[in-house]
């Protein structure tokens, strides 16, 4: 199975210190992982060194073999990118807005491809709602749709379903789930909701403190904490205890 | 031999060639959206041209009765009015790139934007496509005012215009590859520079007087400005004489000068920008 996404020894230093330390994060094609860790662990520089946004002090990234920054638009044209914090532009209609994105990943039918991502996730009647008139859940649905209109090759999620009612954030997995089983699609996807993770995720790459603590499935990673689920490793985590050693789990 | 499952074809896409006009088409088009749901944002392009040409045709007119029915109080009209016609070529040019991208920022679409193929070449080309448009609008709202309220015909001046024009417009631009450059380093608390910045190149600009009339001691920084040897050849025509080649020439070296200056900053900044991780403050 040949890696989609690739990064080494990624370091990312701000003036209050290493956000990220020397972090190694491979996913497979058509692998799902999650990658964990408490508020401030460095997941979110992370994701975003790995999108090309952030450059980082050291370490290399390289996406279906393009090797940022130099290949970062032909790197993106293989990626989808959704986060509960990214807005819908106001002054725009959903489907304006979709095209829009669709056009930029180059589709030749953006209306087309936006309707049956709009289907997919059973919220084709939001084509012609202004972003204002959304919910924060159809927002969240809408961000989705874009960052999946384009058939990628790597969906990165930044907490896709944080303030979702459980209905909602049901529709996303299920819908992400399928599409990634019927795509091939690989998922990378960040969430403090470990429940959600466990459901989700194959592999679970756990940080703290900007490095790699822990990195292997999620039954045998909790195992190796010596805990029964992901949600006792994050609270051990959390509560800034040592993980026992780097803990690097067998890959499926 | 192993049989997989069929993947069903991925999306269809158009050919790398095309997909680069399709990303700055799309960027152009977002932003006509934006325009034609914010009344507000007419304003830069009905209102202020009005304003200014009644601010400025008024001030022409009233020296002029002042020093009676001379052929020199009479060119100081046309020298205001054809000068604030020029000008909005490069208040609208630039107005219309830097408002663009802080609508970006307002809008919290700038990550959003970073993570397609979209390069940031092509997203300030489709904001410029758009803000063509915005500028045709605003100069022209400038030139009908200029005609209905002083019966100054701005076409009079004929084809020399049209250089005059493009080296404004690429003027304008280049000051607004600054103002990015610099909200994208300092934030959205730099954009006031959008509007503030036109302000210090008006006066010194040359857009209504020569280099002559400005105190010694600004005279140079003035004579450095690409535009005021634009202005200086807008006069030239409005004099009836004909196109200062010397003068247009140099405002189109110095023009080419202070856009590739100003190129060189925004991706200087643009480095910053992501070295920073400054995409945080929009997300």
């Amino acid at each position: 199975m040949s890696d989609v996404l690739r990064a080494r020894g990624l370091v990312k230093a701000y003036r209050r210190g290493r956000a990220v330390d020397g972090v190694d994060l491979t996913v497979r094609l058509g692998e799902r992982v999650a990658l964990l860790g408490p508020n401030g662990a460095g997941k979110t520089t992370t994701l975003l060194m790995c999108l090309g946004v952030v450059e980082p002090d050291a370490g290399t990234v390289e996406i279906a073999g393009h090797r940022l920054p130099r290949g970062r638009s032909a790197a993106m044209a293989r990626v989808g990118f959704a986060a509960g914090y990214l807005p819908l532009p106001e002054r725009l209609r959903v489907r304006e807005y979709l095209r829009m994105f669709g056009q930029l990943y180059g589709l030749a039918d953006p209306d087309g491809q936006a309707q049956k991502g709009l289907e997919r996730f059973g919220i084709g009647r939001l084509a012609q709602a202004m972003g204002t008139e959304l919910s924060s859940g159809q927002k969240t649905l809408i961000g989705v749709v874009k960052a999946t209109m384009h058939d990628p090759e790597l969906l990165v999620l930044d907490e896709p379903t944080a303030s979702l009612d459980p209905d909602v954030a049901w529709r996303v997995r299920t819908g992400l789930a399928d599409l990634c089983e019927e795509r091939g699609t690989a998922m990378l996807v960040t969430s403090h909701n470990m429940v959600e993770v466990e459901r989700i995720a194959e592999r679970v790459v756990f940080l703290s403190d900007g490095r790699v603590v822990a990195d292997g499935p999620p039954a045998e990673v909790a195992a190796r904490f010596g805990r029964d689920d992901l949600e006792e490793v994050f609270l051990h985590l959390a509560a800034g205890r040592q993980a026992p050693e780097h803990v690097e789990g067998a890959r499926p | 031999m192993t049989t997989h499952p069929a993947v069903p074809a991925r999306a269809a896409r158009v050919p790398p060639r095309r997909a680069a006009r399709l990303r700055v088409s799309a960027v152009a088009r977002r932003h006509a959206y934006v325009l034609r749901r914010s009344p507000h944002r007419m304003f830069d392009v009905t209102v202020w041209p009005i304003v200014d040409t009644v601010l400025f045709g008024s001030l022409g007119v009233f020296f002029a009765r002042q020093g009676g029915p001379s052929g020199a109080a009479q060119a100081g009209v046309a020298y205001l009015l054809s000068g604030i016609v020029l000008w909005h070529v490069v208040y609208q040019a630039q107005i219309a790139v830097s408002t663009g991208f802080m609508e970006e920022t307002w809008s919290r679409n700038l990550l959003g934007l970073m993570v397609t193929p979209l390069k940031e070449l092509e997203l300030l080309a489709g904001i410029a496509v758009f803000g063509l448009v915005k500028l045709l609008m605003g100069v022209g709202v400038v030139a009908l005012a200029a005609l209905g309220l002083y019966a100054f015909d701005v076409t009079a001046l004929g084809l020399g215009l049209l250089p005059v024009f493009a080296v404004l417009l690429l003027s304008g631009w280049a000051i607004a590859l600054v103002v990015v450059g610099l909200i994208l380093r300092y934030g959205n608390g730099a954009e006031a520079l959008a509007w503030g910045i036109m302000f210090v190149v008006m006066p010194l600009g040359g857009v209504f007087y020569p280099v002559e009339a400005l105190p010694v001691a600004l005279r140079p920084l003035s004579e450095l400005l690409p535009t005021t040897h634009a202005f200086a050849a807008g006069r030239a025509l409005v004099d009836g004489g004909g196109m200062p080649w010397g003068e247009l020439g140099l405002a189109a070296a110095g023009t080419l000068a202070i856009a590739a200056a100003a190129l060189a900053f925004l991706a200087w900044m643009l480095r910053l920008f992501r070295r920073r991780g400054y995409v945080t403050r929009y997300s």
